[in-house]
């Protein structure tokens, strides 16, 4: 009688470890997903709501200086192919966060010369309606290469529980056609695998972002690049490791690598290639 | 274990059964809710970003 209780329990114990094990994994890779999609849905939806009540104000107005299309950042800004040139050396990756952050950029054109790119035009001297208060969404990113339907909200920050309604935008960078680095977090693998496919993103790949205003279609530079989880050089206004040389306007997205694990962080750079108001309906590299 | 519970549960068979279903939806809620949430964070898909690395391991 007495073994035969013991060895009950103990299988009853093993089911019932093996049940939660099951279910854990069915909400890693299930349920996860299924918040995260509703959270984002739901962002998304707020978002146009917010644009479509108050874009009729900040977008109609001839007043809001969008320069149209401007074509092709020059080819000064685009990454050679020895990247080991570059003035940022990723040696000194764990400087002090004195790099400039942007809180008043969006008021404030590039206050310094732009030797790099030689373009005379100034920042898009547009008016973001609102510096995006924290953990709010403030942006919808597009990446045609995974999927038509690929549409996802840019929140403020990188935190957590922010990175469960959508992709973070690191809160000292620049934001969207601002010069520097506009850089983005996203989830490669759970919450709605965001990124999974970051490793896919090939040179020419279009990154579209809309802030309600304005479409800017950032092109990607180069393939996916695989650093360490404290390189924080790679989300710097002229990104470390990237190739690019002067300051210009970059988009970075970064991710965890490998695909299930955290022990590096995957990396993609692109520049931006054109911009177009949200009046003017969607860009070309998006379809339809 | 479970015939301990199923013993101790009042009615015949089939309330018995009908109140072990109940248990078990209101363990998955739980363990959906609260408990799940507590333990993903302890797995390593969420270290996305760089600087956050930077802060754990200074």
């Amino acid at each position: 009688m007495r073994p035969r209780t013991v060895v009950r329990t103990l299988s009853e114990l093993c089911v019932t470890t093996g049940t939660l094990l099951v279910l854990f994994v069915v909400y890693v890779l299930y349920w996860t997903g299924v918040r995260a999609d509703s959270a984002m849905d739901r962002e998304l939806s707020r978002l146009q709501d917010r644009w479509s009540s108050g874009a009729a104000a900040t977008a109609g107005p001839s007043g809001a200086p969008v320069p149209g299309e401007q074509q092709g950042e020059p080819p000064g800004e685009r990454p050679g192919e020895q990247p080991g040139v570059s003035p940022e050396d990723p040696g000194d990756a764990a400087r002090p966060p004195d790099r400039p952050a942007a809180p008043s950029a969006q008021a404030a054109p590039p206050s310094r010369p732009l030797p790099g790119s030689g373009s005379g035009q100034g920042a898009p001297g547009r008016q973001q309606a609102a510096p995006a208060r924290p953990g709010e969404a403030f942006a919808v990113m597009y990446i045609p290469r995974f999927g038509a339907g690929w549409a996802k909200p840019v929140l403020q920050g990188t935190g957590t529980e922010l990175l469960k309604k959508g992709l973070g935008h690191y809160e000292r960078t620049a934001l969207p056609g601002e010069t520097g680095n506009f850089a983005v977090a996203g989830h490669r693998r759970t919450y709605g695998d965001p990124f999974k496919d970051l490793d896919e993103l090939r040179p020419g790949d279009a990154v579209v972002v809309g802030d309600g205003t304005t479409w800017f279609t950032y092109r990607v530079d180069a393939r996916p690049y695989r650093t360490r989880p404290d390189d924080t050089g790679v989300i710097d206004p002229v990104p470390a490791g990237s190739g690019f040389r002067g300051p210009g306007r970059y988009l970075t997205l970064t991710t965890c690598e490998p695909e299930w694990g955290h022990s590096h962080r995957l990396i993609v750079w692109a520049h931006l290639d054109a911009t177009s108001p949200a009046a003017q309906g969607r860009p070309g590299a998006l379809p339809g | 274990m479970y015939g301990w519970i199923w013993r101790h549960l009042p009615g015949n068979a089939w309330v018995r059964a009908l109140i072990s279903l109940v248990l078990v939806l209101a363990l998955v809620y739980v363990l959906f809710q609260y408990v799940f949430p507590w333990a993903e964070p302890l797995l390593p898909f969420n270290d996305v970003t760089v600087d956050n690395g930077t802060a754990v391991n200074k």
